[in-house]
């Protein structure tokens, strides 16, 4: 009994102690977290709500069900949205990884000007995107850009119209946003190379393995965890992707480039139709949730 | 529990946002001691036509101060929808499309102001058309730009062929493989169209009577054949080009690289101003848009700008007495010296229009009776339908479907998904 009674005012000591440092921990989140919560947190919980309702902004909001939802199934636009976000999708992450790996492998080396080569495949993301979308336009003119008299001058008979043509405007779009891109994943793939022991390389080069064994065997399977986390953002952003198309092509010609978070901004800011326009947007939420977290289910299972 | 409490809070905010656009009827101050009125504007640094109304208005009425509400061009609807909704009391609102205009108008946001219109004269205000709602006006246009031709006299001596005085569309094509060329080793297009869809679509529907609204585009097939034999034969500068390397018309037409090119009469100042700066020499004048035929009625087609008084403003009749003027003989005086053309027209406006060449054709191509059709009807299906025409006429002019198939399409979009 008497010992029960000295060790409650040492659980209510610690209990304080522990009240205070949870408080004092949230003191530090709070400034970030109001702003995540008033300008993520509850815009996003609100579509999910709106995306129920017919709303304009202006008259009050009114209760449809699934009604947008109906209309989403039967809307062309929606369709070709979809269609072509997967298609920039599937174009950009591979390459994107792809050219993004080679660089790093390029520039894991001891070479000369290796700080100037590092900077320069960085820049390309701090740029101006308006900046880069004008540029990659003018170099991708079908009859005076240099992309198109380089390839008349190798021999190509017909080169591409690119973004003048609807079946070549998505790749110019996926070839600058990769070139774009591949810089910042770079150096994510750099951080991983260059936390793989040296020993390991040093060892398997005594076993006898050659360079290609080295990289299959030693490099790929230690780069894993930054393979994972590249091919997690690199999936969130094409699916999301937005500010490159709008200032490259608009969506065009036609509905060649229209993608789905363009759809979202356009029926939603121009065209006032919220509750439409979230229903969009609760699409593309969904499988960019599904994507990704199908994408940790295959993770784990490697890892196990 | 977590979910619940997020969604409270967003229908809370959703319908706090709704309720703070509904508000009583706004108290009206005396109007008789100085008043400030504020208007809404878009790039008034870019725009000179408001300071020039502004500095009139203000000198004819000296205890009324205007404070101008400054908007960015691009963000224009959305912010004045926005400002609107939340119960703003700016007086006076720019209208800068008749589509917002309609919006507005049918929301009951704006005051009606049929007794101005009444004052000025209906007759005599050009553009007042699409602001009448069953009879009555809640916005008094007064600015009115409509679509003509611009050429450049020097490349036409060059080439010695004779001004395009009131031609037809087949004399403007010859015209336009007569005058393609190159001068000084620059390439010198015949003309330019610009990639606006009302270059091809709106001048088709002004000229045959065609409705842009209807989901029957078959009227605009001449117009686009048109436009695709200029491009295809070199006469004018190719639509891919155009788009994706966002040329700029100004250049086109100030550097010489076009010899005509169909345009609004917005930039008549900006171009008078160029040439002043001594940025181009270029010797140009206007013509009429050309037409079907040779000795038709110039149609062409237009849009026009109006102020409206907003009904939760306080200082109603003042903002009144500036509709009045700004959109009467002293304001299109003020805005006729710097070259925008005013709804309200008269000798004294005409003379007052010293931006424009001396030339006959041109003064003309201004005084001369005209039919000016709205560049877009007004119907809650506008936008929808603009946005289809404008992805097809993209697919037509780069040649990815040809005429008739991108009309079919246009066709069957409109009629299936818009007006169902």
């Amino acid at each position: 009994m008497a010992i029960a009674a000295t060790r409650a005012p040492v659980r209510q000591q610690s209990r304080a102690r522990a009240r205070r440092n949870a408080l004092v921990g949230w003191s530090f989140i709070l400034p970030n977290f109001i702003g995540f919560a008033v300008l993520t947190l509850i815009p996003m919980g609100a579509a999910f709500v709106i995306a129920f309702m017919e709303w304009d902004s202006y008259s009050p909001p009114e209760w449809v069900g699934v009604e947008n939802f109906e209309r989403l199934l039967g809307d062309q636009s929606f369709w070709i949205a979809l269609g072509n976000t997967a298609y920039y999708a599937a174009g950009h992450i591979p390459l994107t990884m792809l050219a993004a790996l080679g660089l790093a492998l390029l520039l894991n080396k001891r070479i000369r000007g290796l700080g100037f080569f590092r900077t320069t495949m960085f820049f390309p993301y701090i740029t101006s995107l308006v900046a880069v979308a004008v540029v990659w336009n003018m170099l991708f003119n079908p009859t005076m850009g240099p992309i198109n008299q380089f390839l008349e001058w190798i021999g190509v008979q017909d080169p591409p119209g690119w973004t003048t043509t609807s079946a070549w405007s998505m790749p110019a779009v996926i070839i600058t946003s990769v070139w774009r891109d591949m810089g910042y994943y770079m150096v994510l793939y750099l951080a991983g190379l260059q936390a793989i022991p040296q020993e390991y390389y040093e060892a398997a080069e005594v076993d006898g393995a050659n360079a290609w064994q080295r990289f299959w065997n030693i490099t790929i399977p230690s780069l894993r965890p930054t393979t994972f986390f590249v091919l997690i953002m690199v999936t969130i952003a094409s699916f999301k992707v937005f500010d490159l198309i709008v200032v490259m092509t608009d969506g065009g010609p036609g509905r060649s480039t229209l993608v789905l978070s363009q759809l979202i901004y356009r029926e939603g800011i121009r065209e006032n139709r919220f509750g439409y326009s979230s229903a969009i947007s609760l699409v593309l939420f969904l499988i960019v949730l599904v994507f990704t977290v199908v994408q940790f289910r295959i993770q784990k299972r490697k890892e196990d | 529990m977590k979910r619940t409490l997020v969604s409270a809070a967003a229908i809370t905010a959703a319908i706090g946002l709704a309720l703070t656009g509904c508000s009583g009827a706004p108290a009206q101050q005396d109007d008789d001691g100085p008043v400030t009125l504020s208007v809404s504007v878009w790039n008034m640094e870019q725009t000179p036509e408001f300071q020039a109304l502004f500095d009139a208005f203000e000198k004819a009425n000296p205890d009324i101060t205007i404070e101008p509400v400054d908007i960015l061009a691009d963000d224009y609807s959305e912010k004045v929808t926005t400002m609107l909704a939340g119960g703003d009391k700016t007086d006076v609102l720019t209208m800068k499309n008749v589509t917002d205009y309609a919006r507005y108008a049918n929301r009951g946001q704006l005051l009606d102001v049929s007794d101005v219109v009444e004052s000025l004269g209906a007759d005599n205000l050009a553009g007042i058309e699409p602001f009448d709602l069953d009879g009555e006006y809640f916005s008094v246009p007064y600015r009115q730009d409509f679509w003509l031709l611009y050429y450049n006299k020097g490349l036409f001596d060059a080439a010695g062929v004779e001004y395009p005085d009131h031609i037809s569309w087949d004399e403007y094509k010859s015209l336009a493989e007569q005058l393609t060329g190159e001068t000084g080793g620059q390439k010198v297009f015949g003309t330019y169209h610009h990639y606006w869809r009302s270059v091809v679509q709106a001048i088709a529907a002004a000229q045959t009577g065609g409705d842009l609204l209807s989901g029957d585009y078959g009227f605009m097939e001449d117009q686009y054949s048109l436009a695709l034999d200029l491009q295809t034969g070199g006469n004018a500068l190719d639509f891919g080009t155009a788009k994706t390397q966002q040329i700029s018309y100004r250049t086109m037409f100030e550097t010489g690289q076009a010899a005509m090119m169909p345009m609004g009469t917005w930039y008549i100042s900006g171009i008078a101003a160029a040439i002043e700066s001594g940025a181009s020499t270029v010797d140009w004048g206007v013509a009429p848009m050309p037409q079907i035929d040779a000795g038709d009625e110039t149609v062409t087609f237009g849009s026009p700008t109006a102020f409206a008084v907003n009904k939760n403003s306080e200082h109603q009749d003042a903002a009144k007495k500036f509709l009045e003027f700004a959109a009467g003989e002293e304001g299109a005086k003020a805005i006729a010296a710097i070259g925008v053309v005013p709804a309200f027209s008269s000798d004294d406006v005409t003379a007052a229009f010293t931006a424009l060449p001396t030339d006959d054709l041109s003064v003309t191509t201004f005084s001369e009776p005209k039919d000016v059709v709205l560049e877009m009807p007004v119907s809650e299906y506008s936008s929808d339908i603009s946005t289809i025409l404008d992805e097809e006429h993209e697919l037509i002019m780069v040649g990815d479907t040809s005429i008739p198939d991108g009309i079919a399409t246009m066709d069957e979009r409109v009629t299936g998904d818009v007006l169902e």
